[in-house]
């Protein structure tokens, strides 16, 4: 009985004949094609061996490699200096010792590196904490004794901490237990017994062990990635193959023109593919227990309980919802492509971007918590981590199930929308000149495709230009404003403009350059005075969720930078900081993209992904990745769109713009005098009830005045303003 | 019976692909659709088979408007593609009981068809083999068998036989002659000009999406005063050539 077969006969309980049917001639067209197989089977058969050899591999050359290094942690510089002391005094009588029995020389050894962590503050409990967390190989705590050891040295009780589990920790403590021992012996042994030795018993020593904190290592961090990625790999070939292989293959017409709704033949669709991405899954974790338990390294990287078959069951569990999530992705993008080739160019950068989660992960202070296990991709690859450390917390853990769980269901609607449907099976297929040419009619508003096309283009080039900027150190900070605000113009003025212009694109109609009523000019000044105080809470908010790039060293390279502005005329920044962005964005945002999202979407929807491009861009465009802006600028995006829609026009919403910019870039400048009426601006300051309460009537105000509906429009707006 | 009303279909920035588009094809007619590359053909069919929607204008299949019902009037249609695109994984067999499933035919009934196919079709040498293993003229005649595994009323070809040589082409004119005595009401589209002579009973002559003429061969002949179909398609391009002319 082939596997197809079995399949069918665990589907026949589940769903009607015609799904059934439907479903397994995909699986067949899948599973009797070999590279799927080899997919399959072969891949993991023969890259978790390879890997596991690599990791052992590694492992050795760090044990073997040089003389040994040891971490001592010790509670003070007085502590750290007695041991040195006493090591080098026990390093002699131990020469003295071998010399006693006969040989002329100890055979040589690389005397290991001891280097000290001193403690930066004295708790109970503390030396045992930077121990168990792996910070320090060993750690010694020193209670010194009246009686003298030496004329310098006085006497101690010498207690030593280390890590259970830990070769190096045990060795290091063998160490020194094996000098103290010889200066103890020397003080019994009167033969041995120098001039300098004093008194027998001045020195004793004890030692105790802790237990390990679970602690993340590189390996652990990869594991994940490489497992999920490796999942999701099985279904990339069937993605394709029964999306825009079967378009390319002229099966596809013949399959619509079934009296059978879209969403069930891509359902079908679906689900095959999420067959062989569990078959894959389930495949990739048998191949990487199976290399775990035969090169043994369950117990070097998942600890004493080695790999259990509960965690098994919960990795398979998370590849089950992993696999779900990222079969939807696939189809997702396949199904907007024409042919195999079109389908493969949109699938390598998602590919390329899966990577970027799992690189992420490997770096200090990402866990999983209520907050990133929202954040799709990178919530899965934490959870699959934290399973290998066994960390992993109940309610996080199944947020973030859930979530992928939903972000797959909405993934798979859209995926229902666009497959088989007009515009993918008759998109245009003009060549390039095509794209290039002018039209010969004017139109009102630009296309989506434009829309995008100019948003996709500015991001990068925007990248590019804040990176060339910041190369010139060496100029005047006049200069480098002057450079700064053209950067602007051109890039979020000029560029959209000419393109507007090259493909025939009414500019007033395109940007939303309108008049509007009068009381949108007040709510637009009101809200741009007094939006910033929640701004600022909510980018507090996600910092407190983590999502942060903002340290204190960026906090001090912000404030010297404010500092240098001191020398600028404050108009000068204002126009270039404040005044340029605010016009160029809105144009951009809030009229050009904002007038293309429109062709396609609903008001509501079109604000929204506008906000969220708004958002994204805020966070890309920070000097590199500034996870806290995303909510703010978001919902700053959310306001600005609203106020677009509800003035008719583009210009209330300039104007809150430039005022929201100037507001802060005031704060900035004045933040000194500022700071000795709320006691300092620090990185966890939170602004006072009393600010927030007038900044929230204030903001209520000035919506009430910008809403259409409330009968104070100096003349009427037409309803849909452009279209 | 098929007819198609004030059917039309634009692609945005592109000239009309079909344009006010009406005719009727009534049971054990075959009604040639013919016209040049580009002429509207095969939008026309996809319009009718629901896979595009049209700008304005409907069709229907026995009442039965693909406006309103869609999944019915598919269930109502056979299409005969212009490639082959049959499931290369998949036996012959296999391929017809998939789409028997698909139109909804209860296993029996597909067995039926599937036998009484084989039988007209000649399919039995190649039943239970892969389609990828399959000659040209084999995956043509599977390709016919497919589109009237559920029996449809209406057939529509699309240029059947593309890529055939005469014994494969062969094959086609006597399926449709089959299915003209079987009452089926069918669409040709092609623009083999001679060979729709042999095989039509009515032509539409479409031209840049436009119905330029459309009526048996002697009423066409009557009316333009031309022989053979190609003779008309060549007057019909002049009489384009020359308005551009002028309108230039």
């Amino acid at each position: 009985m082939s596997v197809v077969s079995r399949f069918g006969g665990l589907l026949t309980g589940l769903m009607g004949r015609q799904e059934r049917i439907l479903i397994l001639k995909e699986l067949r067209e899948t599973l009797r094609d070999r590279r799927t197989i080899v997919t399959l089977f072969a891949m993991p058969l023969l890259l978790y061996p390879l890997l596991g050899l690599a990791f052992r591999f590694v492992a050795l050359q760090q044990v073997a490699a040089g003389p040994p290094e040891y971490c001592i942690a010790i509670e003070n510089d007085e502590d750290a200096t007695w041991l040195l002391h006493a090591m080098r005094l026990g390093e002699e009588r131990m020469e003295q010792q071998f010399r006693a029995t006969g040989f002329l020389d100890r055979p040589t050894e690389c005397p290991p590196q001891v280097s000290f962590y001193v403690l930066d503050r004295q708790e109970p409990g503390r030396l045992e904490h930077i121990v168990a967390g792996g910070q320090a190989d060993l750690g010694v705590r020193i209670h010194y004794r009246d009686q003298m050891m030496t004329r310098e040295l006085p006497g101690a009780h010498v207690e030593t901490v280390k890590c259970d589990g830990s070769l190096v920790s045990h060795e290091a403590a063998d160490y020194i237990e094996e000098r103290l021992s010889a200066i103890t012996d020397a003080m019994i042994a009167p033969q041995l017994r120098p001039v300098s030795l004093q008194i027998p018993n001045a020195l004793s020593e004890q030692s105790h062990i802790v237990e390990p904190q679970r602690q993340s290592t590189a390996l652990l961090s990869l594991l994940p990635l490489v497992l999920l990625l490796m999942t999701v790999t099985g279904g990339v070939y069937p993605a394709i193959d029964l999306t825009a292989g079967e378009r390319e293959r002229d099966t596809l017409e013949s399959l619509m023109a079934l009296p059978l709704p879209r969403y069930r033949i891509l359902f079908a669709k679906f689900l095959a593919v999420v067959a062989v991405t569990l078959l894959t899954g389930l495949m990739n974790l048998l191949a990487m227990c199976v290399t775990m338990y035969s090169l043994q390294l369950e117990s070097m990287l998942f600890g004493a309980d080695g790999l259990t078959a509960l965690l098994v069951f919960k990795l398979f569990t998370v590849l089950v919802v992993f696999g779900f999530f990222y079969a939807t992705l696939l189809l997702l993008l396949t199904c907007s492509a024409r042919s195999f080739k079109e389908a493969q160019a949109y699938l390598i950068p998602l590919l390329m971007l899966s990577l970027a989660p799992g690189v992420s992960i490997a770096m200090p202070g990402w866990e999983l918590n209520y907050q990133t296990a929202l954040l799709p991709l990178m919530n899965m690859l934490l959870l699959a981590r934290e399973l290998f450390e066994n960390t992993a917390s109940l309610g996080p853990s199944l947020l973030a199930l859930l979530a992928t769980a939903a972000y797959g269901v909405v993934a798979l609607y859209a995926a229902s929308r666009i497959f088989g449907n007009d515009a993918v099976s008759h998109g245009s297929s003009s060549n390039w000149a095509e794209l290039f040419r002018r039209p010969e009619k004017r139109v009102a508003t630009p296309s989506l495709v434009m829309s995008f096309g100019l948003l996709l283009a500015l991001i990068p080039a925007y990248i590019f230009a804040s990176g060339f900027l910041a190369r010139f150190v060496d100029l005047s900070m006049d200069w480098r404003l002057l450079m700064s605000g053209v950067t602007t113009i051109l890039l979020f003025g000029v560029f959209p403009l000419a393109v507007l212009k090259w493909y025939r694109v009414d500019w007033n109609t395109a940007l939303r350059l309108r008049t509007t009523r009068v009381f949108s000019w007040p709510a637009a000044l009101l809200m741009g005075l007094f939006a910033w105080p929640w701004i600022f809470e909510l980018v507090r908010l996600t910092n407190s969720w983590g999502w942060t790039s903002f340290g204190d060293r960026q906090f001090n390279q912000v404030s010297a930078l404010l500092n240098s502005w001191s020398a600028t005329p404050f108009p000068v920044l204002l126009l270039v900081m404040a005044v340029l962005p605010g016009i160029c964005e809105e144009l951009f945002f809030r009229g050009v993209l904002l007038s293309g999202l429109r062709r396609r979407f609903s008001w509501r929807m079109s604000i929204l992904l506008s906000a969220l491009a708004f958002g994204v861009f805020h966070v890309v465009l920070a000097g590199g990745l500034s996870p806290e802006r995303i909510v703010p600028s978001t919902v700053m995006g959310l306001l600005l769109g609203w106020v677009a829609w509800e003035a008719g026009s583009v210009l209330p919403a300039v104007l809150l713009h430039v005022v929201h910019n100037s507001t802060l870039l005031t704060l900035a400048r004045y933040r000194d005098e500022i700071a000795l009426y709320t006691k300092g601006l620090g990185v966890d300051y939170h602004l006072p009830p009393l600010w927030l309460a007038i900044s929230a009537v204030c903001l209520f105000l000035a919506a009430i005045m910008m809403h259409r509906r409330n009968g104070l429009a100096w003349h009427p707006v037409p309803k849909h303003v452009s279209a | 019976m098929i007819v198609l009303d004030q059917l039309t279909k634009s692609f945005p920035g592109k000239p009309l692909a079909v344009d006010r588009l009406s005719f009727r094809v009534s049971p054990g007619e075959v009604y040639g659709l013919l016209g040049p590359n580009g002429a509207g053909k095969t939008t026309t069919l996809r319009m009718i088979l629901g896979l595009l929607t049209p700008t304005s204008g409907d069709a229907a299949v026995n009442g039965c408007r693909v406006s309103a019902e869609p999944l019915r009037m598919k269930s109502q249609l056979g299409l005969v593609s212009a490639s082959a695109g049959l499931y290369q994984w998949l036996s012959v067999r296999e391929l017809l009981e998939y789409f028997g499933h698909g139109y909804g035919l209860p296993r029996e009934e597909i067995e039926r068809g599937i036998e009484k196919l084989t039988r007209i079709m000649g399919l039995g040498e190649f039943l239970d083999q892969r389609c990828s293993t399959l000659s040209t003229g084999q995956q043509q005649r599977t390709n016919l068998a497919r589109a009237l595994i559920h029996d449809p009323p209406v057939v529509l070809l699309d240029e059947p036989t593309r890529g055939l040589d005469v014994i494969g082409s062969q094959v086609v004119f006597e399926y449709v002659d089959q299915l003209r005595q079987l009452g089926k009401a069918i669409v040709v589209c092609t623009h083999q000009l001679d060979e729709a002579e042999r095989l039509c009973d009515r032509f539409g002559l479409l031209h840049h999406g436009r119905l330029r003429y459309e009526g048996t061969l002697a009423s066409l002949q009557h009316e333009t005063g031309k022989r053979s179909l190609v003779e008309m398609f060549l007057a019909i391009l002049s009489e384009d050539q020359i308005q551009e002319q002028v309108t230039s």
